[in-house]
């Protein structure tokens, strides 16, 4: 055997060695489509950055892929690797995703939570701050009402007092009115009296007899108008004596007699005497009382023309008398 | 030139050939599946599950034909499925959560909408 022939038979079974794995470039078009996904998928900027290290492993499988060398069963076994790791680096990305997105949402949740409770707070804050002032306002309302009562009832108090003051000013009023009514009421009794008193004299008088004589009509005046034994006229029977000026005056061409008459008590001098001073007072009254003196004749007639008996009292006192005489012309 | 023969017959079974699997490999494989099921796999990524149990199932026919070098190949591509499986199950329940997070959050809102006016926000 020659080197030559020896040199020959290692060659071939080098080149045997060397491509008896090796297939043509077939693969190279499914190669390029795995890599233009690895491609892809890396500059997919949403997704990229989630999974480094399992795109770091699709790159190192796809370059053993590329760089492999041998039968065509091992480099299509590459190939077929580093396609899943790309799919492989491409969930895992999608996880990182979805994870970003489900760690948002939750963040959102809370933040709604938070401001949930946040604004519940403030409601009831506002709720209470409501019902504080509410309650504010009833205790003022309350205050205001007191307060109102209170001006009421010192109202009623002053009220009162002015009304006490007014029932104590009417009963002053009152207790006067009373006392000048019993004032009155006094000065009415003396009044009466009085006017009872002259009423008696006038009476007395307007009973006088008026008697038609021979001589003229007779008014006969009783004891009245004198106190027992007295011969000046009593003060009050002047005013009795008006009516009797009257009757006078109204026959004023008639001349006037006077006559004083005692009943039969006593001596007759001094029934004379006493008869005669009785007849001159009259006469004096009635010229005071404007009656013309020159129409006048008085005479003391004693006891001795009685007009009714001397032994009775009464009859007594009929016959204490004075006659006005109206004379006839 | 003893030696150079020696390594290039090295260079020609190192190149070809390949060695059985690890002892291990299918039970790996088994429990990254078990995994992609429990993370809800069967709901949220059946395409990804389905392949993962295919590529396993053919990794056992491999065996029995001893084509070990295409059986690893499919354990790891089972084992891959199962964990892209589990990435899209994990990302699909998030998304349920953002969806279930969204709808909270606006029915919470139109709560505190009508009790505190339409500018709650």
């Amino acid at each position: 055997m020659s080197m030559k022939i020896l040199r020959l038979v290692f060659l071939t079974i080098l080149a045997t060695g060397l491509f008896a794995c090796t297939t043509a470039p077939k693969q190279d078009l499914a190669l390029e489509q795995v890599r233009s996904q690895l491609d892809e998928l890396k500059s997919n900027k949403e997704l990229a950055g989630y999974a480094p290290l399992a795109l770091g492993e699709a790159e190192r499988a796809l370059r053993q892929a590329e760089t492999a060398t041998g039968n065509d069963t091992y480099r299509i076994h590459l190939i077929y690797m580093a396609d899943r790791r790309i799919q492989i680096a491409r969930a895992v990305a999608q996880r990182g995703q979805l994870e970003e997105e489900n760690a948002r949402l939750i963040q959102e949740r809370n933040d709604m939570l938070v401001k949930a409770s946040k604004l519940e707070a403030d409601m009831a804050r506002r709720e209470a701050e409501k019902a504080r002032m509410i309650s504010q306002a009833n205790v003022e309302d309350a205050q205001r009402a007191r307060e109102e009562a209170m001006v009421a009832q010192q109202r009623e108090a002053a009220s009162v007092q002015t009304a006490e003051d007014a029932f104590e000013e009417a009963e002053q009023a009152k207790a006067l009115a009373a006392s000048s009514a019993t004032e009155a009421q006094l000065a009415r009794r003396e009044a009466q009296l009085a006017a009872e008193q002259a009423d008696t004299l006038r009476r007395q008088l307007e009973n006088l007899q008026l008697r038609q004589t021979e001589s003229g009509v007779v008014v006969t005046l009783g004891d009245v108008l004198f106190e027992t034994g007295e011969t000046q006229l009593r003060e009050e029977a002047m005013a009795s004596l008006v009516e009797v000026v009257d009757l006078l005056q109204s026959e004023p061409d008639k001349n006037i007699r006077i006559e004083g008459h005692t009943d039969s008590t006593g001596d007759s001098e001094t029934n004379l005497e006493i008869s005669a001073r009785r007849a001159n007072s009259v006469l004096d009254a009635l010229v005071a009382l404007g009656v013309d003196a020159d129409r006048f004749t008085a005479a003391g007639m004693g006891e001795d023309f009685p007009i009714a008996s001397n032994d009775t009292e009464e009859g007594r006192q009929q016959n204490r008398r004075v006659d006005v005489i109206l004379l006839d012309k | 030139m003893r030696i150079l023969f020696v390594v290039s017959l090295i260079v020609l079974l190192a190149s070809c050939a390949t060695p059985k699997p690890a002892p291990d490999a299918f039970n790996d494989a088994e429990q990254a599946m078990e995994a992609a099921i429990a993370a809800g796999a069967e709901e949220h990524s059946p395409v990804e599950l389905r392949f993962a149990r295919e590529k396993l199932a053919e990794a056992r026919k491999g065996m029995e034909v001893r084509q070990y070098d295409k059986s690893i190949y499919l354990i790891e591509q089972s084992e891959i499925n199962s964990e892209l499986a589990i990435e899209k199950s994990r990302a699909a329940l998030t998304r349920e959560k953002v969806t279930e997070n969204r709808r909270e959050n606006a029915i919470l809102l139109e709560d505190y909408e009508s009790t505190f006016g339409e500018d709650f926000k």
